[in-house]
């Protein structure tokens, strides 16, 4: 075994660990945070770190550490069902798609790969206005999805078109029990990166179209809606944006390393 | 005469491995002279190899003395750099090359290295090599990505190498593994002529006793490590002493007892009719040439012919992988004209057994793999399918591994009988067997081979074999159809073509597969 993919697999457990973490704040966020969300004039306006505050205060004297850790509860709540419907409509549907007679199965793909070409960011947003601001989870969901639906897609014609799936269907495995078994594979051996990714995928677009005012609603704020809250007076006061810029980072970072960071790939 | 190579007591020992890889090894070799190293994959003659050409492991410790021609004999060491030129023939079927880089190109590099002379000049001597190769293929046809070559066209290009270094000593590590019979003959005799014209001598790493026979050479059994028997290849042959010795050379071609023939009785199970083969080299096909034959319920048919004669066409297309011109007809069921779901009800009386790594999904267990089957056609309790299963991995020997193992994890010689078990359990009409002995060592191939004659002994399946060996065929089938170009050369039951062969091509191959002529019917075998 050589060292790559050794510290490759110690990557992949601490980016877990890490999410694991997250998770626990997620769930004790109220418990953790020293105020309830949007409490304003906790402490003096715009007051930077320090030991009463760690990250300051905003403009309207909220504290930032509770208010970041709201932000993730939120955030993550919203980007959880949207990677789920992400992976159900992309991933999933991708892979039967795949097995589907030609008529089918090409327009649907060439139409899948044409969506995935579209930033995911604008087809979002797309969505959002066909709908309304509190879809935002599923307008995010469903953007992410032709981008899975691709990738499971091209995954699961490889895995049909392999010698050992052709030697199958010759000895008369039918193609309903060889797509039970790519799928229950393709489920155990990449059901959590898979997740992970999409995870990845939907906050950054969760976070990006709340920051441009399309997504959460206040007083949820998330991290998108904090940091274009903080646009006013960041050049004043960096703290404002900088911890929930950092948090949102941090999230994004251990979810792709979570899933084995794939370089190549968009998230 | 003054001996080229004298080792004296070798004994390697590699750190994490508790005895020795290699025990007091001993062997003088002469200018000119041919030594096989005969062995399975743990035996220590790799070992040898990686010594002589200076690529021992790092922190292996080496022990006795190595004498090169006319030096001081000297402590073994890593590098021991012996005062002549040595070359070094792998085995295709390694892919030693750079896939996509010119073949010829790397190999010309090479050269250069080994001559100390300019490219041009190493090219000059590669086509000079290549021309006196009898047999061996045009410079142009070799001169493109190894990717793009067949595991023959790149042996004849890996010994024209070798032979273009002109070494004192040759090193040859499996050179032609896995190559047809045929061709394996042509390019040992190509190598025995050179040798005879440059008098170097050789060292042959050989897995199985079919290299022994070839070669004619002085032979050394090694086994864990040490030499269990050393003789010349004609006694060998004649009989052998250590046990060892005798299992590996069970795999020689034996002439198989006579049996009835089984291909005159029962009803069709498979008729093909007027089907067009085309080959890599025949893109078109006449009437004439177009295949018709029937095999039936349980008789044994083999499709004997090298790599690009029509037979693995033919293969594919009784599978259904392939679509060709003319009629298919399983249990009288033409299955072009079925659904999918019909075509898949009929094959599942079909079983494919072949050497193809990918032949199994490497991600499934053991129990999975033989269970699909049984799941997939048969609606069986649980235990009863269970049942199945036990009994199958039994006969082939699988029955005390982990049943949740990855077939990943298992050896190609395991994978192979994964696949006999898979086939056994669904209890099939026909079973479909491509190169069933390709890529075993010794020991392997006479398991694989006794597995089989006695699957087909007591299922009663009918048998398509698809080989380029008549000791595979032989053993396996009644009858044969030998092919060649894409069209059928000569057909008709495997004792009458191996006594009296017709065609050059079916003389070739039984020539090359070394079988004794087997006794009349009428004398006691």
């Amino acid at each position: 075994m050589n060292a790559t993919p050794v510290f490759r697999r110690i990557l992949v457990a601490v980016s877990w660990s890490g999410l694991g973490l997250i998770a626990v704040a997620v769930v004790l966020s109220d418990f953790l945070a020293r105020a309830a969300a949007g409490t304003a004039h906790i402490g003096p306006l715009l007051d930077p770190p320090s030991a009463q505050f760690p990250f300051g205060t905003d403009q309207l004297g909220r504290d930032i550490l509770s208010e970041t850790l709201h932000a993730m509860n939120v955030t993550v709540v919203h980007a959880l069902p949207a990677a789920l419907l992400a992976i159900v409509t992309g991933s999933v549907f991708g892979f039967v798609a795949a097995r589907l007679s030609p008529p089918l199965r090409l327009p649907l793909r060439w139409a899948m790969g044409v969506f995935a070409a579209v930033p995911a960011l604008l087809l979002a947003i797309l969505l959002i206005g066909l709908t309304e601001r509190g879809y935002a989870a599923v307008a995010a969901g469903l953007a992410a999805a032709p981008i899975a639906f691709v990738r499971a897609f091209d995954r699961a014609q490889m895995s049909g078109k392999s010698v050992h799936a052709e030697y199958a269907r010759a000895t008369g495995i039918a193609p309903a029990a060889l797509l039970r078994r790519d799928l229950a594979y393709e489920v155990r051996d990449t059901l959590l990166a898979t997740t992970a990714r999409a995870f990845a995928a939907v906050t950054i677009i969760l976070a990006t179209v709340s920051f441009l005012g399309f997504g959460a609603v206040p007083p949820h704020r998330d991290f998108g809606l904090m940091i274009a809250a903080a646009k006013p007076v960041y050049v004043q006061a960096w703290w404002t944006a900088a911890f929930p810029a950092l948090a949102l980072l941090i999230v994004i970072l251990l979810a792709r390393l979570a899933a084995g960071l794939d370089e190549g790939e968009r998230a | 005469m003054t001996a080229l190579l004298e080792i004296d007591d070798l004994r390697v020992t590699r750190p994490g491995v508790a005895r020795p890889v290699l025990d007091r090894f001993s062997l003088t070799l002469n200018a000119g002279e041919t030594v096989v190293l005969l062995g399975d994959a743990e035996s220590g003659k790799d070992i040898v190899l990686c010594l002589l050409d200076g690529l021992s492991g790092r922190g292996e410790e080496f022990s006795g003395t190595i004498r090169f021609r006319d030096g001081e004999a000297k402590q073994a060491s890593r590098k021991p750099r012996p005062p002549f030129p040595i070359a070094y023939l792998p085995a295709a079927a390694s892919r030693p090359l750079n896939p996509r880089v010119n073949a010829v190109s790397q190999l010309v590099r090479v050269i250069a290295r080994k001559l100390e002379c300019p490219r041009g000049a190493a090219l000059a001597e590669f086509r000079g090599a290549l021309a006196r190769l009898s047999g061996a293929p045009s410079f142009e046809l070799l001169d493109c990505a190894p990717e793009r070559l067949d595991e023959v066209s790149l042996s004849w290009a890996l010994l024209a190498a070798a032979c273009a270094a002109t070494p004192e000593l040759l090193l040859c590590d499996h050179p032609f593994l896995d190559l047809s019979p045929s061709a394996a003959r042509a390019l040992t005799d190509a190598l025995l002529a050179e040798q005879k014209r440059l008098n170097f001598a050789i060292i042959y790493a050989a897995r199985g006793p079919q290299s022994v026979m070839r070669l004619s050479a002085r032979t050394l059994v090694l086994r864990q490590g040490r030499i269990v028997e050393e003789n010349d290849a004609a006694h060998l042959i004649g009989g052998q002493t250590h046990a060892y010795t005798q299992a590996l050379f069970k795999a020689l071609p034996q002439p198989v007892p006579d049996k009835p023939m089984r291909s005159s009785r029962g009803e069709p199970l498979l008729q093909v009719q007027g089907l067009g083969l085309n080959t890599p080299l025949k893109k078109t096909v006449k009437a004439k040439d177009a295949l018709s034959f029937e095999l039936r319920r349980g008789a044994s048919l083999a499709l004997v012919g090298e790599d690009g004669s029509g037979r693995r066409a033919l293969m594919r297309a009784v599978l259904g992988l392939e679509r060709k011109p003319g009629r298919i007809l399983f249990d009288a069921v033409d299955l072009n004209l079925l659904s999918e779901a019909m075509t898949a009800r009929l094959r599942c009386r079909v079983a494919f057994i072949t050497s193809a790594d990918e032949a199994l999904d490497l991600r499934m267990t053991i129990w999975d793999t033989v269970d699909e089957p049984l799941r997939a056609h048969l609606n069986l309790s649980r235990d009863l399918a269970s049942g199945y299963r036990e009994a199958a991995l039994k006969r082939v020997g699988l029955a005390s591994y982990d049943g949740r193992r990855a077939v990943a994890t298992l050896s190609p010689f395991d994978r192979r009988r994964l696949l006999v078990a898979r086939a056994i359990v669904g209890a099939p009409l026909l079973v479909v067997v491509d190169e069933p002995l390709r890529g075993l060592d010794a020991m392997g191939q006479t398991t694989m081979r006794d597995l089989l004659m006695d699957f087909r002994a007591e299922q009663q399946s009918a048998f398509l074999v698809i080989t380029s060996d008549f000791a595979v065929a032989q053993a396996l089938a009644d009858e044969a159809m030998v092919f060649s170009e894409g069209r059928v050369v000569e057909r008709g039951a495997i004792r009458t073509l191996l006594e009296n062969p017709k065609d050059s091509v079916t003389k070739a191959l039984v020539e090359a597969a070394a079988i004794r002529p087997l006794p009349p019917a009428s004398e006691p075998v």
